[in-house]
């Protein structure tokens, strides 16, 4: 019943309640790949916590049906059907009178494990979410907010369900404490893998957390399904660009690393090196500056007008490399470092602080006006600074 | 037959007896410790009577209130005519209800503990239905949400969590069914009703039976306080 992640599959899902008209989630057809997170999201009222409960039948399907790893939800028993299906909600729901050993237990208990392994699985668990050995036997009111969600984590995925439904999961918690929550989940995800159904009504939420998005409006219909990179780059309808944001440009950026993007290269200057030359390899440049680089080719500073005015380069330029950025870096942070510095471009290094580029205002700008930003792949094909920073000479030959 | 509703079976056991010393005392309706220290032992037993009384009627109370409610607990429709029926038991005087049950169970103990009973149901039915009702709706979902199934729930969720609320009824259900008690010396089921029935004007006597009564109360109260404290050791602890 356990382990491997299984995909989840909705065929002309709708949920009609009694007495009211509308239905609730009209037709919904949906594939969760196996060991995806996908995020359901709208406004209040479009059905998507209607349309996660549909799967462990904690709401009853009208019609249509949804499989997990190919059998019908319907032709399980319910509650043996959500002993296999991970659950956490936004209230959490710990069991006030049990200690948190005991919560996370509930349901190794409920499928009958013995004593020793479910002693075993809660120790695993409780080191698996980070909290203190000593928790386990105190009350969950003892506990934090975030505390206690990390054990509803835990207690969701005590018997290694295939599949986890989340409705909510941090949305009680106080934002500094929801960040770190969203992002020791989507770590524990990379080991876990299990597919995973989200329901929020956050976008950045579910654009920090979806591998797909599907976005729901009112009257329970799905109006877009697509990773978030889709979705920011090109909403189906106004609707979807109404709920994503004016601001998807920048979300955009949150989702890039530095080296997805196409990098400027530097005009650089060794210590000592004719200034000549230098200034020879800026003409043409789309830089106007030279980077001081030392043998190792990590930036020392940037080169003034003053500083190329005699013959050779100086050891110690007027203004230094900050900021200085990495590949690995968020896009939106990246540009967040260059604007804070009032400066308009900023080196580039790689993992071992050498240079790799530069990135300027103005490529982020191109990069999101292009038609290239609108493909799905990342433009990373032609990227020599960036590409060859592990071949250790130096290519700028002198004079270039 | 006999339906007279008098204690007069026991009574003249429990009247003071000039003879024993402190006689002025005795002889005025005061207050006589010297007495009661000479006397007490005319208490033990409808002291027991009385604890038996209390004990019998509260836990069958008990027994037939949680079914009731595990009843309609499920079916909710129920809620409504069992609470309405309960109330009415509980608005029955206790004489009338005596009087009415005499025919059936005669004098005695049945009599006395059918009724008192009764006068439980609708206080313990009550909180227990409460204490169901406060339940977290968050801690029922997840429950569900992991595949407990209805039964499962009850016994290791809602009913844990009701046991507050249900240890709160037990406690007013059982003083109050202690100062009933004393009544059951009218239907013939003896209880420290006897000797403060036997002579009302003996200042001694009533202070005595009825301290007893009071301790009786406190005692089963600290008791069920008690039971409470080891059974709902989360709502002890703080957050640390």
């Amino acid at each position: 019943m356990t382990g491997e992640a299984t995909s989840v599959t909705y065929r002309g899902v709708t949920k009609r309640y009694a007495g009211q008209t509308d239905p609730a989630v009209d037709d919904l057809s949906l594939e969760v790949e196996a060991g995806e997170i996908c995020v359901l999201v709208g406004p209040s009222g479009c059905g998507k916590t209607t349309a996660l409960r549909m799967v462990n039948r904690t709401v009853d399907l009208t019609e249509g049906d949804i499989t997990i790893g190919g059998t019908s939800v319907k032709d399980r028993p319910p509650a043996e059907l959500r002993r296999e299906i991970g659950y956490v909600i936004q209230q959490i729901g710990l069991f006030p009178h049990r200690t948190i050993a005991d919560n996370i237990a509930t349901v190794p208990h409920l499928v009958g494990w013995d004593k020793e392994r479910i002693a075993a699985r809660v120790d695993e668990l409780i080191e698996l979410i980070e909290l203190d050995g000593e928790m386990r036997d105190r009350f969950p009111s003892q506990l934090s907010g975030g505390q206690q969600q990390r054990v509803g984590v835990a207690r969701a995925l005590a018997v290694d369900p295939p599949v986890m439904l989340m409705d909510e999961p941090f949305g009680a918690i106080d934002p500094i404490n929801r960040e770190r929550l969203q992002n020791e989940f989507l770590r524990l995800q990379r080991e876990i893998r299990k597919t995973v159904l989200f329901v929020t009504h956050d976008i950045d939420e579910a654009i920090k957390m979806g591998d797909r998005i599907a976005i729901m409006r009112k009257g329970g219909k799905l109006a877009q399904f697509a990773t978030p990179a889709e979705l920011l780059m090109s909403p189906s309808d106004d609707f979807v660009e109404d709920f994503v944001g004016a601001d998807r440009a920048l979300k955009r950026l949150a989702l890039m690393r530095v080296s997805d993007i196409d990098l400027w290269e530097a005009p650089l200057a060794h210590v000592g090196q004719s200034t000549g030359e230098v200034r020879s390899k800026l003409v043409g440049a789309e830089v106007p500056h030279a980077l001081l680089v030392d043998s190792d080719r990590r930036p020392i500073g940037w080169l003034s007008e003053s500083d190329l005015a005699g013959d050779t380069v100086p050891a110690t330029p007027d203004s230094g490399p900050d900021p200085i950025l990495d590949l690995e870096d968020v896009m939106r942070d990246a540009l967040a470092d260059i604007l804070q510095s009032e400066t308009q471009y900023a080196p580039v290094v790689d993992g071992q602080r050498r240079i790799a580029g530069i990135l300027s205002v103005e490529i982020i700008q191109d990069f999101l006006g292009s038609p290239e930003a609108k493909e799905e792949e990342h433009p990373a094909a032609d990227r020599p600074l960036a590409e060859d920073h592990s071949a250790a000479p130096p290519d700028y030959p002198p004079g270039d | 037959m006999d339906f007279v509703l008098i204690a007069q079976s026991t009574a003249d056991e429990f009247t003071r007896d000039p003879g024993s010393g402190s006689s002025g005392c005795v002889a005025n309706d005061g207050i006589c410790p010297d007495w009661a220290i000479d006397n007490f032992d005319r208490y033990v037993t409808p002291a027991l009577e009385h604890i038996y009384l209390t004990v019998v009627s509260v836990g069958i109370g008990f027994a037939v209130a949680f079914l009731l409610a595990v009843l309609a607990h499920r079916q909710r429709w129920l809620i409504a005519p069992i609470t309405g029926a309960t109330g009415i038991l509980y608005t029955i005087p206790s004489f009338a209800f005596f009087f009415l049950l005499l025919p059936f169970t005669g004098r005695g103990n049945t009599t006395a503990i059918i009724a008192l009973s009764a006068y439980t149901l609708q206080i313990i039915f009550r909180n227990i239905m409460a204490g169901l009702a406060n339940v977290p709706e968050a801690a029922k979902d997840s429950g569900r949400g992991m595949g407990m199934t209805g039964r499962q729930l009850l016994w290791r969720v809602e009913l844990p969590l009701a046991t507050p609320e249900l240890i709160a009824g037990l406690r007013i259900a059982t003083v109050s069914t202690v100062a009933l008690a004393t009544l059951a010396v009218f239907a013939g089921a003896g209880g420290l009703g006897d000797p403060i029935y036997a002579d009302l004007t003996f200042k001694t006597n009533i202070i005595l039976a009825g301290g007893l009564c009071i301790l009786i109360a406190l005692a089963f109260d600290l008791l069920l306080v008690g039971i409470q404290k080891l059974a709902v050791p989360w709502r002890a602890v703080r957050p640390v």
